[in-house]
């Protein structure tokens, strides 16, 4: 999968928590999930699981604390893609 | 240095489902799990400890200057009730201990936080029921500013 799938991926699961629409609209690997999309910091981990459920993957702590924007969070996508 | 955080009790039930599988481990310690699922009223429980870490957080994350998603990192121990309103409690991040009060309520809970109790003690506290556009709080140069739901609550 590459980056751009990714993002196309990862957006309807942000979409779910995000209080910023047209934010949404222009997402980048910047995007900033609090900052930029205003997700509230309790739904992060909502946007963590449907992650964990979209990829099939395992998001530890470790690699959960980096997931603040889209890119940090495409970078641990990949990862844990590459170690199945 | 100060930090606070407000729960909107109505907007948190709307907006999350801490049941959900695999939501609690994420975010809790298994001692403060055991807190939530013996408490007489869990949801209370989860927002009180939610609320307190962010406001340790805010100023952990101000005072390093680091930004990351890691609530399992901010301890929260020592939960006493001073009263029926009040909870004081401790916050622990690696060898960095913060002091926290929250004031619970029917609709909300408010936790301020500090690095210290003579200064947790020294906190003025201001809640109002309504959205930061509407009124010109920034002019009051508010030390720490949480906004969630109906709510909007500075510290000084």
């Amino acid at each position: 999968m590459d980056k751009n799938e990714l993002i196309n991926r990862l957006k309807p699961i942000v979409c779910n928590y995000s209080q910023n629409q047209e934010a949404l609209e222009n997402i980048t690997e910047e995007t900033d999930f609090i900052r930029d999309l205003k997700i509230n910091s309790a739904n992060l981990v909502d946007v963590i699981l449907d992650v964990e459920e979209a990829f099939d993957i395992i998001i530890d702590n470790e690699s959960m604390e980096k997931m603040l924007t889209v890119g940090a969070s495409i970078l641990v996508i990949e990862e844990k893609i590459n170690k199945k | 240095m100060i930090g606070n955080d407000v729960v909107d009790l109505k907007q948190a039930a709307i907006d999350s489902n801490w049941a959900r599988k695999g939501y609690l481990d994420k975010i809790y310690t298994s001692q403060e799990q055991e807190l939530i699922l013996e408490a007489s009223d869990p949801d209370q429980m989860v927002w009180l400890l939610w609320s307190m870490k962010e406001a340790a957080y805010k100023i952990h994350s101000r005072h390093t200057g680091i930004r990351k998603y890691a609530p399992t990192s901010l301890i929260c121990t020592n939960l006493e009730h001073s009263n029926k309103a009040h909870i004081h409690g401790t916050i622990t991040v690696g060898q960095i201990r913060f002091y926290t009060k929250s004031e619970i309520k029917e609709h909300y809970i408010h936790t301020i936080a500090a690095s210290s109790l003579p200064r947790l003690s020294q906190i003025k506290e201001v809640i109002y029921q309504c959205s930061p556009s509407q009124i010109d709080y920034k002019s009051t140069s508010p030390k720490c500013v949480s906004h969630h739901g109906r709510y909007l609550a500075l510290i000084y």
